[in-house]
């Protein structure tokens, strides 16, 4: 297997683990294919795809015109003659435009064939506000998606997660969206040295990215990193703080949810898309159903403001969810 | 209201092709070959004429969307087929799934196309059904067999069927992909964006349109600019060739036409079937489509029936007599006016047995209901 991008003992960031997942398996599977929006000659409006041309050809890597509908449905017939694909959305936002394809057609493809036909498909696209985006280029919509029965629906947080949980999406025989936030693409705080061997992380196995024994927070994303930030402010005034990353939201991993509320008796979750059926409010009608008597504390919730995204940063940060909000929340929980 | 309309009876060889187009598909055809299509433009008839009885008297679920008198269409875009190819077919296609390589194989079920009684099974919702009868009607497929599943959304196979081509093309084989459309359909976006895409590639999908003249209750000139469909072809540029969609053998030639050109790598085609559908958009509606579209127009529309044109045909061939081509007559009746003498033996009894493995054939049962909606990892 060919380590182009990173050597051995490297850390990297989460972008170039992306990168590097894909050309292993791009290697490993001489019959993926790899389709988006200037992915091919440009390397991707990130740089995700930088080389893959390069190394895999124009067939194998292909610049599809402004088209994401064609872009998932050709996945769609690729795949369901056994060909993995990769389906590149230049931001993850402009999946709307390819959303009939992806719930309709992709999602319920297996179960209308009554599990002859299965798409090994992976979107995957850059998302998440805090970077002056706007309202199209700051969307984190993974519950249109989770709300779709046939879609994995998965959002790492750090590049080993995201390296493991890519190839294992590709590996997968379903149809999966896959949530890279941006703004970690390039963060340097959170680059780590990738495990070696054929590392993958298992889809619906969440991971607990800070122990603590007074109340859990559940999230994923970006949002890891601010409850991470909000249990340093809180650990300073003697709360310790769980934080579970979910990793996978379908498959989600209930039991290390209910395990860790029957060790702190709080729950708060936190998602950075808006309120109002998020994915946080999915969590929480969970957590009553299992958990209820476990908790001390009304189960609660933080969230983006149920509006679009706005572009100027104080009108941005206004309506996004805040290290403060998450902080205030988990006192309230805690003093209850 | 309906004087931009070319009805079938106008339709021209004018498209938007200026390539030569010596082939003609039909000079390859034997005697046999020719009883083999008026037998199968009596299947399809005699499927759909059957399936109006039922569903009449009240033993079918779902919706009806009769293919009575686009036959021709089905048939003559599938006789030339490989066993190979792709199709995709959408709901005004049924009969399309079982003449998929039918040709000359009525008595093999292993064939490269679905067998009568699959297709009865799932239009009486059995556990027998391709897909188990989790989706209505025409929303069949089998990737065995080269079928695409359609689901409800309009010209959404056509992306799915570039997919398909690219990825055969990528194996290094020839496989064409013929995807089904009513011109209603060229007014969606995936339609564009998959035809665009498969024209800058130039893989073989060849997009029939049957224009049959309404998009539900919606005539072709608030769905579109152009009279001529075909001519959305030109923004492609690739050809866009119309064929008299009432005409089995016109249809045959435009197609085997367009699939080899597709084949020897030239790219896709659009091809426009004239023809104009008999009752309502499905069966609920015969009785409000009889109030927005004038007997007139419905009369004029159904005036060439797609049997009668080609036992007209045979007989100025001289591969029928005229005697022969009275002997089975559905041809410009109503469905409830035809009777099982209107058709020849083999067809009722193929679609007798088709039914009677349906009816024989279990439902699903609850249990399944949440099966299937993940696979398992490859590995």
């Amino acid at each position: 297997m060919s380590a182009v991008i990173a050597e051995g003992t490297q850390t990297v960031n989460m972008l170039t683990a992306i990168k590097q997942a894909l050309f292993e398996e791009m290697e490993r599977e001489p019959g993926m294919v790899c389709i988006g929006e200037d992915i091919g000659i440009l390397g991707g409006a990130f740089g995700v795809t930088e080389g893959l041309q390069d190394r895999f050809g124009a067939e194998r890597v292909i610049d599809a015109p402004i088209s994401e509908a064609l872009i998932v449905g050709a996945a769609v017939g690729m795949s369901m003659r056994g060909r993995p694909v990769m389906a590149e959305m230049q931001f993850i936002d402009f999946i709307s435009c390819g959303f009939d394809q992806i719930v309709n057609n992709a999602a319920t493809m297996h179960y209308r064939t009554a599990g002859k036909v299965s798409l090994p498909m992976v979107i995957r696209g850059p998302s998440g506000g805090y970077g002056g985006g706007g309202p199209y280029h700051s969307q984190q919509n993974e519950a249109w998606f989770a709300h779709s029965p046939g879609l994995r629906v998965v959002c790492p947080s750090t590049p080993s997660d995201a390296y493991g949980l890519l190839k294992t999406c590709l590996r997968d025989n379903n149809p999966c969206i896959f949530y890279e936030v941006k703004e970690l693409y390039r963060k340097r705080e959170i680059e780590e040295q990738i495990p070696g061997g054929d590392y993958t992380v298992p889809l619906g196995k969440a991971r607990i990215a800070r122990e603590g024994s007074d109340l859990t927070f559940v999230t994923y994303g970006n949002m890891v990193y601010f409850c991470l930030e909000a249990a340093v402010k809180l650990a300073e005034e003697g709360i310790e703080a769980e934080i579970i990353d979910l990793r996978s939201l379908v498959p989600l991993d209930d039991e290390a949810i209910l395990n860790s509320i029957k060790k702190t008796n709080r729950v708060i979750a936190v998602n950075e898309a808006p309120m109002t059926c998020g994915f946080a409010g999915e969590i929480l009608a969970r957590v009553n159903e299992y958990a209820f008597e476990y908790l001390d504390a009304p189960p609660a919730r933080v969230t983006r403001t149920d509006t679009p995204v706005p572009w100027v940063k104080p009108l941005e940060l206004a309506v996004l969810p805040s290290v403060d909000d998450i902080y205030e929340a988990a006192k309230r929980a805690v003093n209850y | 209201m309906n004087s931009k309309r070319s009805v079938v009876a106008n339709a021209g060889d004018k498209g938007t092709d200026t390539e030569q187009r010596p082939l003609r598909a039909r000079d390859g055809l034997s005697e046999q070959d020719h009883l083999e299509i008026l037998k199968q433009l009596y299947l399809a008839r005699y499927f759909d004429v059957r399936l109006i009885k039922e569903k009449r008297r009240g033993r079918l679920r779902g919706t009806l969307y009769s293919s009575h008198n686009q036959e021709a269409i089905l048939v003559g875009t599938l006789y030339g087929l490989r066993p190979s190819d792709w199709i995709s077919p959408i709901h005004r296609d049924m009969p399309a799934f079982f003449l998929k390589d039918l040709r000359g194989n009525w008595d093999n079920d292993d064939r490269m196309g679905m067998s009568i009684g699959e297709v009865c099974a799932q239009v009486w919702g059995r556990a027998t059904a391709p897909g188990r009868a989790r989706d209505n009607w025409s929303h069949i497929g089998d990737a065995s067999k080269g079928i695409i599943c359609s689901t409800s959304m309009l010209a959404g196979t056509i992306p799915v069927a570039a997919g398909v081509v690219y990825d055969a093309k990528l194996k290094g084989e020839d496989t064409v992909c013929l995807t089904y459309n009513g011109e209603g359909s060229t007014s969606q976006g995936v339609f564009h964006e998959a035809i665009n895409f498969a024209a800058i590639h130039k893989l073989a999908v060849v997009t029939i349109i049957e224009n049959n003249q309404w998009a539900y209750g919606t005539p072709l000139e608030l769905g579109s600019p152009v009279e001529d469909v075909a001519d959305r072809a030109k923004g492609y540029d690739i050809p866009g060739l119309i064929a008299d969609g009432q005409d089995v053998l016109d249809v045959l030639d435009k197609t085997m036409w367009a699939v080899e050109r597709g084949r020897a790598g030239k790219g896709p085609s659009l091809i426009e079937c004239k023809t104009f559908r008999a009752y309502g958009h499905g069966d609920h509606d015969d009785d409000r489509a009889a109030k927005y579209r004038g007997a007139d127009e419905v009369e004029k529309g159904r005036s060439r029936d797609p049997i009668a044109v080609f036992k007209k045909y045979l007989v100025e061939k001289g591969i029928l007599t005229k005697a022969e081509a009275k002997k089975y007559s559905p041809e410009g009746k109503h469905a409830n006016e035809t009777t099982d003498e209107d058709f020849p033996p083999d067809v009722v009894d193929i679609m007798k047995k088709g039914v009677e493995f349906a009816l024989d054939s279990p439902l699903p049962e609850a249990s399944e209901a949440t099966k299937w909606v993940f696979a398992e990892p490859r590995r």
